[in-house]
């Protein structure tokens, strides 16, 4: 017992011992719910409810009809979960903390200034939540969800999102950045 | 109703293993992409090994039927994964 409560006050596990249990969460969620862990369609769902408050035509349009329901979805209350279970997770362990940009890289490469990280980071954002509405998922929906089940969507999105995820990164950070 | 409730434990658990892998920080998901740190990968290998022996080992026993595996399309899996490499290296979520 002492050493479970140990383990959960942890700061950081092993990334296999926390691999284990996504791997175990994602079977779980098949066995018991029939559900795959996903989260870039809650943006999409909640964005189909947000514009219908203004339009009727965007959440009766055939993508919010058909593709991803302008809706509470089962998918909306699992990324809820998320943030409950990685906030408790950093408060047991003493690591949560307020950041309005990241302390280590960000800060020795970029400086201190918000305004250029929340403007990259509001535009990555966007071309990833794009980049996610045009394969069919995220990394946990496609790359992880699909791949677990052998379907060769997932593997196509891995090498899609490694193969420019690293031309960007070579781009963007250059040979001055210090990690 | 319990269905929710599901939903809930089963997120609890997928952002507690992010949270302890360290996931929520931006340098764990730019250094993957340039070969300097590669958490990401040996989370999401590992992830991947134990849950495929799960279902497949479950299919097996008839126990679990894959009604929602993700539809492959080969141009948009590829392009759409593109698109999303880029915005994940300047986010770094």
């Amino acid at each position: 017992m002492a050493w479970l409560i140990e383990q959960l006050r942890k700061p950081r596990w092993s990334p296999y011992a926390a691999g284990v249990l996504l791997g175990i969460v994602s079977v779980l969620a098949l066995l018991i719910s029939d559900q795959l862990l996903g989260a870039s369609g809650t943006f999409e769902n909640l964005a189909g409810i947000i514009g219908g408050w203004f339009s009727k035509g965007i959440s009766d349009s055939m993508y919010w009809q058909y593709i991803m329901p302008a809706a509470i979805t089962w998918q909306v209350i699992l990324v809820i979960g998320v943030f409950f279970g990685a906030l408790i997770s950093s408060m047991l362990s003493g690591t949560f903390k307020w950041r309005f940009i990241p302390d280590q890289e960000w800060r020795k490469n970029r400086g201190d200034g918000t305004a250029k990280r929340w403007s990259i980071a509001f535009i990555g954002g966007f071309i990833l939540e794009y980049g996610a509405g045009i394969a069919g998922g995220c990394t946990s929906g496609l790359a992880i969800s699909g791949t677990l089940q052998l379907a060769p969507a997932g593997f196509l999105f891995i090498v899609g999102m490694f193969a420019s995820g690293i031309v960007t990164s070579i781009i963007i950070h250059g040979r001055g950045w210090r990690a | 109703m319990s269905s929710y409730l599901l939903a809930l434990i089963f997120g609890f658990g997928f952002g507690w293993a992010l949270d302890k892998a360290g996931l929520g920080q931006y340098g764990k998901i730019a250094n993957v992409f340039r070969f300097k740190d590669l958490t990401v990968l040996k989370f999401m290998m590992t992830a991947l090994c134990v849950a495929m022996i799960g279902v497949f080992g479950l299919r097996e026993l008839g126990l679990i039927e894959l009604t929602k595996v993700n539809e492959t399309y080969l141009f948009g899996n590829l392009v759409g994964g593109a698109v999303f490499g880029i915005g994940m290296a300047l986010a770094g979520f």
